[in-house]
């Protein structure tokens, strides 16, 4: 029977490879402008800069550009609208002395007195009023059908969506 | 609690209602950051900020009180005893019990509730000599000590002008008064309690051209009228809407 030997030799090794494998600490510290090499990042700082690089600042267009030209179209410029405030007597700032203002909530049961209450209240005194209380000369509030109402509800103007 | 609301709690609320200021500004005045975390998404939002401050006679948002708490100024603790209910407001008639002025009424000129404290018009003074040399004879300045509250200060009953303890009770309308306990007077809050910065009652204030006037704030000129706002402004604008828009079905 053959014996067989195993001899195992001990060696000690030495890495070749960084000990953080590449990845450097920058969580700590704050570095700005690492990216690029040297020279790049030399280059951004004179005339002979990449003009594409930072080509959109994130301003709104006015128009938009041919090639080389660039057409300016009027409708794309914004239009700020301010109200005509000639006489406008609120300022920005309440006196102290002005008391507390407590409204109390509009209803529609306010609306409905305040439109129509008039008329009926007029027209019960002066006995224009029908048997089932239908007024017998009737405003052009008062004379709305159902179906014209629901026309004017699906018009521009209305708040029925 | 965030420390901003703790900061902020520490000022007392009379000395909040007499500076007419808002509490963000006051906690603005009062804050000393020493060191933030730099905004980086790397770092955790950390300050490094004054905590405990010495309240003395000044405002929270004066310089003289930024200089009582300058970086760096440690001072021992000062234990203020906690009242539930505050009882002495500027303007009221008060008995001084200690000191040399034992026995004298005045009124309160300042509240410092922070303290405890209450300063009289014109009684518990402390004379000063400022620039005494040998050719100068100095200048002398008068000017009132704080007063403690609970022990050295008692309010006085205006029905008899003597200095009674007081309570609060509730009146038969529900309306939170102070009582005299001696002869069961109510005490009324003066006229001065309402005092702060910008007005000594709000019935006084000077308006400037910035101010809206009452007759202008409280005008109403609202008119009902059975239009929504986008039909309002279609008439106002005179846009006519002539389209009969199609029928639709829901099933």
């Amino acid at each position: 029977m053959a014996v067989s030997r195993i001899t195992l030799q001990h060696c000690r090794c030495i890495s070749t490879s960084v000990a953080c494998c590449g990845k450097r600490n920058f969580r700590k510290f704050l570095i700005y402008n690492k990216r690029g090499t040297k020279l790049f990042r030399e280059k951004q700082t004179t005339k002979d800069r990449d003009p594409e690089l930072f080509h959109d600042l994130g301003v709104k267009p006015v128009g938009y550009g041919i090639g080389e030209t660039f057409v300016e179209v009027p409708e794309m410029i914004p239009e700020l609208i301010v109200p005509d405030l000639t006489g406008f007597k609120l300022k920005p700032y309440v006196s102290y002395r002005v008391p507390e203002v407590v409204q109390s909530e509009f209803t529609p049961k306010d609306l409905f007195d305040a439109v129509y209450s008039d008329k009926i209240v007029n027209d019960f005194k002066n006995g224009k009023l029908g048997e089932n209380g239908e007024p017998l000369e009737p405003s052009p509030k008062e004379q709305l059908t159902p179906e014209e109402a629901y026309v004017q509800a699906r018009k521009t103007g209305t708040d029925i969506f | 609690m965030r420390l901003s609301v703790v900061l902020c709690n520490k000022v007392a609320d009379l000395t909040k209602q007499y500076s007419n200021l808002p509490e963000s500004y006051i906690k603005r005045a009062m804050e000393q950051v020493y060191w933030r975390t730099p905004a980086a998404p790397q770092y955790l939002r950390r300050e490094i900020k004054r905590k405990k401050y010495y309240f003395g006679v000044h405002r929270p948002w004066t310089a003289e009180f930024q200089a009582e708490n300058q970086r760096g100024t440690i001072r021992k603790k000062v234990f203020v005893e906690p009242i539930r209910e505050w009882s002495y407001f500027k303007g009221d008639r008060v008995e001084v019990l200690v000191g040399q002025d034992k026995g004298k009424q005045g009124i309160i000129s300042q509240v410092i509730q922070e303290r405890n404290w209450v300063i009289v018009e014109g009684l518990n003074c402390e004379l000063k000599v400022y620039g005494k040399s040998k050719d100068f004879p100095g200048v002398y300045l008068k000017s009132e000590q704080p007063l403690l509250v609970t022990n050295e200060v008692a309010l006085v009953d205006p029905s008899d002008l003597k200095s009674s303890a007081i309570e609060w009770r509730y009146t038969e309308a529900g309306q939170k008064v102070r009582v005299s306990v001696r002869t069961g007077r109510i005490v009324p809050i003066p006229k001065g309690a309402e005092e702060t910065y910008d007005y000594k009652t709000k019935a006084t204030y000077k308006e400037s051209e910035r101010d809206t006037k009452a007759s202008e704030a409280t005008e109403i000129t609202f008119e009902p009228a059975l239009k929504t706002f986008e039909m309002d402004i279609m008439e106002c604008m005179g846009i006519q809407e002539d389209r009969v828009p199609a029928k639709t079905f829901w099933y």
